[in-house]
């Protein structure tokens, strides 16, 4: 990178579905990182590209549809622009409906910043055979605009010099006016001349500031100027009296006004004719018998596309992480190292970076799958079939898919509930999933069941435990909804993309992000899971490993008196500790904890069928693994939710198990 | 004659087909908040699309073609003035003049609609509402039919003019 280049930062903004992030990706290409917004659990993209003699800073501001706040994204959106004016805004229009995005437009024009506008999708607009007279555009917003195609590439040079002139050479941008009820008007025009004799310095427009300063209740950064304030809030409730409607809805009358008319002016004569290849395929994937037999199919096709593909994947490493530590382990120079440290650098050091690396191909699957599910445009079908019945946890029918995965495994499921509209969905759904019964607990189940019970019963036990997994996920959710955990619920009014052909490209690349960003921003907490089991079951270094005297054994007999009324024993105790690693774990544990090589039969003679089932319930629901965990940390960004999640698993298991196991001995089964 | 100037678009009248112009967002701020940011806003021309296989969610095209989908008592708390709907929905008034738009569903049904008289384009009005079969008058035959309610909810009818709304 030229360090002597001059940094610029330009903001890329648009409503939901116009092509940002496509956009977004052809600019930045590898240069990306992301993050969460301060304090919420909205992703913050940025990447960077060299432009001439500058070195930008795209920011990819989530998509909204006003800068008025509705939505968590549109209180972030509002906030950047108040808080941090970007020096260029880069505005995305999607061609095949301008008035839709214009709106966004509008708003944003009126800040007095710099901006570009490019109208994406310029390639489907023309195969449609309509030309848009984008002078039109020019002229009423007084801003350079760009007809590009962000999927095929097109038009993208001239964007690119387009942005150069403005960074070059940034006009004062000529403020479109939007025609509002003389009574608005007359509320901007006063709080901006207030605003004008204030001492607030600002890249902004005032007129914005004044707009921006009406529809908030709360006072915002500036509120310290006393008039401005005052007047701000005489202004809101004079109007609060005499509009019929809320302000926000009275100034997006006036916007769509003023795009509507704009749209028209663009498209002259010619109407958008709607897609009728969307209205085909609706006709099959929303048909009112045969949607959900075809979503199905297709969520199965897409469970056995990450998971066959996944599992041999993940054996393979493993398998390789095995045979390289015994490789390694085997130098001499390494056998020359005390036993302790040998161990810590395998026991600890290499299996976690051995369970890190576990989860890479699954992640990569899942977001490929998922991608192309989201590109496609069937995402919202999804969330369109399954919205009723998501409907009563406050939820939309997005989150079923994501509840769904996490029957595979929990952590991509965490990590693929950024794609949820809101953060009240987000946050339920994460910590909804940890009580999915993954692959991992399966295996777990899987091995327990064919030592405690017949051939023919034991399908039945692993039915029965996947019910009381939907069970537990139905009533968690009720009860989180009841106490307002993650807010309130949002309305739900969504978007129906056209379909559209999803890009290798961007499936690669969202695929490859993702893997990025779980070993940036999961791995290390991993790491830490890992090597903090690892201290418990080698510590104090001259017992043997993982038994009854290390600090794991001691914990686990000092919780026996909580696990007693589960019937879970000491060593069942030790193997749940571990299985905070993995669930994987959980039966190799065993093995270790219990001395010997017959597991199977010193487990039959230690517990009994009932207590293996109280076990089994436990493993399925307390907390999930540390990745699921490291997860739901780095997505959620909150403690109160990372704990919320530790803590409601251990509850919900113990008192699960606890009311099984005592049922259960006064029934008579012992 | 029944006459209203803020008309609710009841559940029974959200069905595929049915039109109305949004006169008021309703009172739910959020909603109201969300669907004029989106451009949905009062004078948009609503059309439903579809109703979800599960019931109770419903998809919606605006007169911009922009197509979404909403929950049905969302609808039906905005206040919208309905220019088509189900011959069997609640706001169909007693002796007002109707055209038949659409007949919804198969070959079978369209022609034993034919036999009866009715087909679309037909000006026909209810007689009575609250009994079954429902009492229909087809304008241009004269003629009295009966429709069962299923039949009655298939077949989708348009306000000729608002005249009536004072």
């Amino acid at each position: 990178m030229d360090l002597s280049a001059k940094p610029v930062t330009v903001a890329l903004a648009s409503i939901p579905n116009s092509g940002k992030t496509t956009l977004f990706n052809r600019f930045t290409g590898s240069s990306q990182s992301t993050g969460n917004w301060p304090g919420v659990s909205v992703e913050q993209k940025s990447g960077t590209f060299p432009l001439g003699e500058y070195n930008v800073t795209l920011i990819d501001l989530p998509g909204a549809y006003a800068l008025s706040p509705v939505t968590e994204e549109e209180q972030v959106v509002r906030d950047y622009f108040l808080g941090s004016p970007p020096d260029i805004i880069l505005n995305v229009l999607d061609a095949r409906n301008l008035q839709r995005g214009l709106g966004l437009t509008l708003q944003m024009a009126v800040s007095g910043l710099p901006m570009v506008v490019a109208v994406n999708m310029m390639d489907e607009i023309r195969r449609q055979g309509i030309t848009l007279d984008l002078q039109a555009l020019i002229q009423h917003l007084g801003v350079p605009v760009i007809e590009i195609s962000a999927k095929s590439g097109e038009g993208l040079p001239d964007l690119k010099e387009a942005l150069y002139e403005v960074i070059k050479d940034p006009q004062k941008t000529r403020i479109p006016h939007i025609s509002c009820p003389p009574l608005l008007e007359k509320a901007f025009f006063q709080i901006t001349e207030a605003i004008d004799q204030s001492t607030i310095d600002t890249r902004l427009d005032h007129t914005f500031l004044a707009m921006r300063l009406l529809e908030t209740e709360n006072r915002g950064q500036w509120a310290d100027n006393e008039k401005v304030a005052a007047l701000t809030r005489k202004w809101q409730s004079r109007l609060k009296q005499s509009l019929h409607t809320s302000f926000p809805v009275a100034c997006a009358n006036c916007r769509f006004n003023a795009a509507r008319g704009l749209a028209m002016e663009v498209l002259g004569e010619q109407s958008t004719i709607e897609d009728k290849l969307s209205r085909r395929l609706d006709h099959i994937f929303l048909h009112r018998f045969f949607g959900l037999p075809i979503f199905i199919l297709l969520m199965f096709l897409l469970f056995q596309g990450v998971y066959s593909f996944g599992a041999p994947l993940q054996e393979i490493l493993s398998v390789a992480f095995d045979k390289s530590g015994n490789w390694l382990s085997s130098q001499t120079m390494i056998l020359s190292l005390p036993a302790w440290l040998q161990s810590f650098l395998f026991d600890g050091i290499w299996q976690g970076i051995a369970v890190v690396t576990s989860f890479l191909p699954i992640i990569a699957l899942f977001f490929f799958f998922m991608s192309v599910i989201e590109d496609s445009g069937y995402m919202a079908r999804v969330a369109f079939l399954m919205d009723r019945l998501m409907h009563t946890l406050g939820l939309d029918g997005k989150a079923f898919i994501s509840i769904l995965l996490g029957y595979g495994c929990n952590v991509p499921a965490v990590m693929g509930t950024r794609i949820l509209s809101n953060s009240y969905s987000r946050i339920l759904t994460m910590l909804l999933i940890p009580f999915t019964l993954c692959t991992a607990r399966l295996q777990i189940f899987v091995f327990l069941t064919a030592i405690f019970f017949t051939p023919t019963m034991a399908p039945w036990i692993i039915l029965s435990l996947y019910g009381c997994s939907f069970v537990a996920v139905i009533l968690t959710g009720i009860v989180l909804k009841l106490f307002r955990i993650g807010g309130n619920p949002e309305p739900f009014i969504m978007e129906i993309p056209p379909y559209r052909f999803p890009t290798l490209r961007s499936i690669g690349l969202r695929s490859w992000y993702e893997m990025k960003d779980f070993l940036s921003r999961a791995a290390t907490l991993i790491m830490a899971g890992v090597l903090l089991v690892w201290l418990l079951s080698h510590m104090p270094a001259d017992v043997p490993p993982a038994s009854a005297a290390t600090w794991a054994g001691q914990l686990g007999q000092i919780l026996a008196p909580v696990f007693q009324p589960l019937g879970i024993g000491w060593q069942e105790t030790v193997a749940l500790i571990f299985g905070f690693i993995a669930k994987e774990i959980v039966v190799g544990s065993l093995a270790v904890i219990y001395e010997g090589t017959d597991l199977a039969g010193l487990m039959s003679s230690h517990i009994s069928p009932l207590q293996s089932i109280s076990f089994m319930i436990f493993c399925l629901l307390y907390t999930p693994c540390v990745a699921t965990i490291a997860a739901i940390w780095s997505e959620s960004r909150s403690l109160k939710i990372t704990l919320i999640s530790l803590f409601s698993g251990l509850g919900v298991a113990w008192i699960t198990s606890f009311v099984f196991y005592q049922s259960g001995l006064l029934l008579g089964f012992h | 004659m029944m006459t209203t100037t803020a008309l609710h678009m009841p559940v029974s009248a959200l069905q595929p087909e049915s039109e109305c112009i949004i006169r008021s967002l309703g009172d739910d701020d959020k909603t109201a908040q969300r669907l004029a940011q989106m451009g949905i806003l009062p004078g948009t021309h609503l059309r439903i699309i579809r109703i979800a296989p599960l019931g109770g969610t419903i998809e919606v095209t605006s007169s911009q073609g922009q197509s979404f989908a909403l929950r049905q008592q969302d609808v039906a708390a905005m206040t919208c003035d309905p220019v088509s709907m189900p011959l069997a929905s609640e706001l169909v008034i007693v002796g007002q003049t109707y055209r038949v738009r659409i007949l919804l569903g198969g070959k079978t049904f369209l022609r034993r609609m034919e036999k009866k008289g009715l087909r679309a384009g037909e000006l026909v009005q209810i007689q009575k509402i609250g009994v079954k079969p429902i009492p229909i008058y087809i304008v241009d035959m004269d003629k009295q039919i009966e429709l069962g309610e299923g039949e009655a909810k298939k077949i989708i009818i348009e306000v000729i003019s608002h005249g009536s709304l004072s």
